[in-house]
């Protein structure tokens, strides 16, 4: 039992390792900083293009949002990193990162907002429309708000998915919260930081996990 | 060029005018050729079974639904004509809806501002003293910062009116105002109706409310099989019909 604590919950461990951990931390901040304003707003795009009424975009649009929610984003991240530079493009590693998870998470988020778009009754929009409004005004102000609304429970489920996602980063070499505690695991022969790290997002996810349940119960 | 009519003449009596309107849904006619001439001022009544065409005629004369056919003037604007701009056309149009269409995430007050800054692009504080001055004509100032889900039916109806109304609109549109209404929040709707005539208001109504339309309408027109098979006074097509449909219809929803 003793040899057990030791080898998972070494406090001395944990103590020595922190700050490599609260780097690993930082770095991960950096990224959710990153890639979640990129998912959220690249799943507009992607939400737009897939109810484009030009059914060649529909399509197109909808086989690329297939494609990638099926798609490994461990393996894409491997393609964009590593695949890109032999087509001549040489990018930096977060750039790398953020093309992989804007293809993933625009995807995702992209199903989701389109989802929340079909929730919506018809009704809202002809409302808007009989008092001279645009279709892009109304789309703007009536629509989207409540489609967000209705849908906010998944996208609160798939930012906490996002968070999770940053830990990929580590297999290109990003110093994040879980590849510091991988080194910090390897450094000190202790499986220790890495019941820290998972003890850390658990206190950063579980809120947000509670909070997407509260909404979906109050919204029923 | 004035044609016969006089249509397209400044400031003429007629406020709407369509003619002929026809709408399919792919083999299904909906409307088939329908006159409906308001004059300004007037409460135009539409009765009819459900699924006559009431709902889609209202809906043609602000082109929410495209009429397959069918001439469009509102206030002497052509409103089919291809170079119209439909969004200004709809600011002369106000439109209520049955299901009150509120947005829901908007209070009393969001609801009736947001056409007046998208659409007129008044400042807030204008759109603001604009809209509590709607709402009072709707006896709703008090509501103003209440959400439609805090309403009743018969408040969200009203705050579906004041939406309209502050858009200052040449006609407004009803399509059965007070269906959806439990009946003892259908006065309050009628009230405002009734008061918006007496400020000379023109409005065609789609509604059922026979007593209402006893002591308001100027005309009732009865819609059946996407034609209009009779029109008169309320008190002509209530109990003196020439035709046997219209008596027909007019006995079932007396019960």
């Amino acid at each position: 039992m003793n040899a057990l604590a030791g080898e998972f919950l070494n406090l001395d461990v944990m103590w020595r390792v922190m700050p490599m951990i609260l780097a690993g931390l930082a770095r991960s901040a950096v990224l959710c900083a990153v890639l979640l304003p990129i998912g959220l707003a690249g799943g507009i795009g992607a939400m737009l293009l897939s109810t484009s009424r030009v059914r060649a975009v529909r399509w197109a649009a909808i086989g690329a949002i297939d494609f990638f929610r099926a798609f490994p984003p461990l393996v894409l991240i491997v393609f964009v990193y590593a695949g890109l530079p032999f087509l001549g493009v040489e990018l930096p590693t977060l750039a790398s990162i953020a093309i992989a998870f804007f293809l993933n998470a625009s995807s995702y988020f992209g199903e989701i907002y389109r989802a929340g778009i079909r929730s919506v009754p018809a009704g809202q929009a002809e409302a808007a429309r009989s008092t001279g409004m645009t279709a892009s005004q109304t789309f703007l102000s009536v629509t989207f708000p409540q489609a967000v609304r209705n849908v906010l429970p998944e996208l609160i489920s798939n930012t906490v998915e996002l968070i999770k996602l940053t830990t990929l980063a580590s297999i290109v070499s990003v110093p994040e919260l879980l590849h510091s505690a991988d080194l910090a695991r390897s450094l000190t022969y202790n499986s220790s930081p890495l019941i820290l790290a998972a003890l850390i997002y658990f206190a950063i996810l579980w809120p947000l996990v509670r909070l997407a349940g509260r909404l979906e119960h109050r919204l029923r | 060029m004035l044609n016969p009519d006089g249509a397209g003449a400044p400031a003429g009596s007629r406020l709407l005018e369509a003619r002929g309107i026809r709408k399919s849904y792919a083999a299904l006619e909906v409307l088939r050729g329908v006159d409906l001439v308001v004059e300004r001022g007037e409460l135009v009544f539409l009765i009819g079974p459900s699924g006559s065409g009431k709902s889609t005629l209202l809906r043609c004369c602000n082109r929410l639904e495209e009429p397959s056919a069918g001439t469009l003037l509102v206030d002497g604007v052509d409103l089919m004509s291809p170079r119209i701009d439909i969004n200004r056309a709809r600011r002369q149009i106000g439109m209520v809806f049955q299901g009150f269409n509120l947005y829901p995430h908007l209070d009393a007050l969001g609801n009736v501002t947001l056409a007046l800054r998208k659409v007129l692009r008044l400042s807030r504080r204008d759109a603001e003293a604009r809209a509590m001055e709607t709402l009072a004509l709707v006896h709703l100032q008090d509501k103003a910062r209440s959400y439609p889900g805090q309403l009743s039916g018969g408040q969200q109806q009203r705050v579906g009116i004041a939406r309209a109304l502050a858009l200052e609109p040449k006609i407004i549109l009803m399509d059965e105002p007070t269906s959806a209404l439990d009946p003892e929040l259908v006065g309050s709707v009628l009230g405002v109706i009734r008061e918006l005539r007496e400020r000379g208001m023109t409005m065609v109504i789609a509604s059922h409310e026979m007593g209402f339309a006893r002591s308001a309408a100027d005309r009732v027109l009865f819609l059946e099989g996407g034609v209009i098979v009779e029109q008169g006074t309320a008190e002509q097509v209530f109990t003196s019909a020439r035709e046997a449909r219209t008596r027909q219809f007019v006995q079932q929803i007396m019960h």
